[in-house]
């Protein structure tokens, strides 16, 4: 099956639950009021992603680029209209998620690699790549808690790197790690772009690296979609 | 209600990894490690038989008050410690339920098998007991696995609630607290169930803990079975596990938004 992204018309709210104390719920909840109040963070989008595409996901804090993502990733539900995804998702997670401190760099590729839906046998296989990757073989068992954040990154990237998910999800997690790491991550990237089979949704504040490696961009604006375009006009309409 | 099994076959590794870590993560970085799954039933244990064998006294029909009150303490730390930390579960992995997606029950489930592990551990502890008070268990006692499996089910139902609970209104981890001191004092742990006033018992009874609890014991050591109760917390508890799975589906899909 060819993995696909389609977006139809998708709405997103979030309740806002402010804080209230005890003697103003009640009244508000006996009157029938509802007391958290919706915001509507995505308005009507609309798009498809189809296998061997590399999109970004281009706009300011606040656009809904990180929302979009947890769509993707099957996290949450929109609140109208139809989110469909096939095939299984690899999001980079961020720094530190799923991985646990007081584990060891080795235990913690196991751990992470099964919450990325790996299998064991799946993660044995690779796990001399993932380790190489990461070039951290002398303190791979060293809790995690004694890794930089950029040791921390590395390791992360490179078990997610490794997933055999045809869809991967990167969230401006390249920002970490030094320039020497970005680059063989990015070079990785491409690799996998190359094989043409994955899709790749990629949000990233940073021009180059979006031109550089993405054919397609979606440019968003408080919940909008303003265009859906090459990257090169897109960032000409952002900045 | 198919889905009920799913996350075993589908997430298998997944759930022998969260699991894993459950177990391996909480001691790391403490000297004496996995003897704490030890040494805190053992302390309980000290404390106890000092305030009810020797300041107070309770009838326990010939049977030494330590090994009576182990024989209910172990299941009921089980019991305890999965639902205090599977309250906190969710809340704790929030990281995870805002990025990957997988079936969330999961969760809690590592946690009540990672306390199981503890619970197979501290039951040596039962045994070495038995040697040293020179106390016999009766031929029905293997009987205590299958009872003990209703005692999961409950437990399982009463995680999968507050967890979801838990991530709504944080409130329930302080409650949950409370509840749980209430909830041993009510039912016969450090006390022989004899000493419940008669015109009670049956309210008394209505706790499920109350059937599994004295139904351990007999089995143990060789009293009659009161298969009523036993049957009542059974009931109770396939009905709150169904109750605490349902509501945990249904608030699942929310999670994301709201942690």
């Amino acid at each position: 099956m060819q993995p696909s992204i389609i977006f139809k018309n998708v709405k997103k709210e979030f309740l806002l639950q402010e804080d209230r104390t005890f003697k103003e719920f009640l009244p508000s909840l006996l009157s029938g009021k509802g007391w958290a109040t919706a915001k509507e963070v995505l308005h009507d989008i609309s798009f498809t992603i189809n296998q061997g595409e590399t999109v970004a996901l281009v706009g300011k804090n606040g656009a809904g680029k990180s929302t979009i993502l947890k769509l993707i990733a099957g996290v949450t539900y929109p609140s109208s209209g139809k989110v469909s995804v096939i095939g299984q998702v690899a999001p980079l997670i961020e720094l530190g998620a799923g991985f646990h401190h007081e584990l060891s760099g080795y235990e913690n590729i196991f751990l992470n690699a099964a919450i990325l839906g790996m299998h064991k046998k799946e993660i044995e296989l690779c796990l001399s790549d993932i380790i190489a990757f990461s070039e951290l073989e002398e303190y791979l068992h060293v809790p995690l808690k004694k890794y930089s954040t950029g040791m921390q990154m590395r390791l992360a990237f490179s078990i997610a790197i490794h997933t055999p998910a045809p869809i991967i999800l990167v969230d401006e997690v390249l920002a970490v790690g030094d320039a020497d790491f970005q680059k063989k991550c990015l070079k990785r990237l491409t690799e996998i772009k190359n094989t043409g089979d994955k899709i790749i949704v990629f949000v990233s504040h940073d021009e180059k690296s979006v031109v550089n490696f993405c054919e397609r961009a979606l440019l968003l604006k408080d919940g909008l979609m303003i265009t859906d375009g090459s990257p090169k006009t897109i960032f000409n309409l952002y900045s | 209600m198919f889905s009920l099994l799913t996350p075993f076959r589908s997430h298998k590794y997944l759930l022998l990894q969260l699991t894993q870590k459950e177990i391996k993560a909480r001691y790391k970085q403490s000297f004496v490690g996995y003897a704490w799954i030890l040494l805190n039933p053992l302390a309980q244990l000290a404390i106890y038989t000092f305030v009810f064998s020797l300041v107070f006294r309770f009838p326990t029909n010939n049977i030494p008050y330590a090994i009576f009150l182990f024989s209910a303490l172990l299941p009921w730390t089980f019991f305890q410690t999965t639902i205090l930390s599977a309250t906190n579960c969710l809340v704790n992995h929030a990281d995870l339920l805002k990025k990957v997606a997988f079936p969330r029950e999961v969760i809690p489930y590592s946690v009540v098998l990672g306390k199981l592990v503890d619970f197979i551990f501290a039951t040596a502890v039962f045994f070495v007991f038995l040697l040293f008070y020179k106390v016999t268990l009766h031929a029905s006692a293997l009987l205590f696995i299958p009872i003990f499996l209703i005692q999961i089910v409950l437990t399982t139902g009463v995680s999968l609630f507050l967890a979801a609970a838990n991530l709504l209104y944080r409130d329930i981890q302080y409650l949950t607290g409370l509840i749980m001191l209430v909830w041993f004092y009510a039912s016969p742990i450090v006390y022989p169930l004899s000493l419940v006033p008669a015109e009670y018992v049956w309210a008394y009874k209505l706790n499920p803990m109350v059937g599994l609890t004295e139904a351990y014991r007999s089995v143990l050591f060789g009293y009659p079975l009161e298969i009523s109760i036993l049957l009542w917390s059974a009931i109770v508890s396939v009905l709150v596990f169904c109750f605490g799975f349902l509501f945990f589906k249904k608030v699942e899909r929310v999670f994301a938004d709201v942690v």
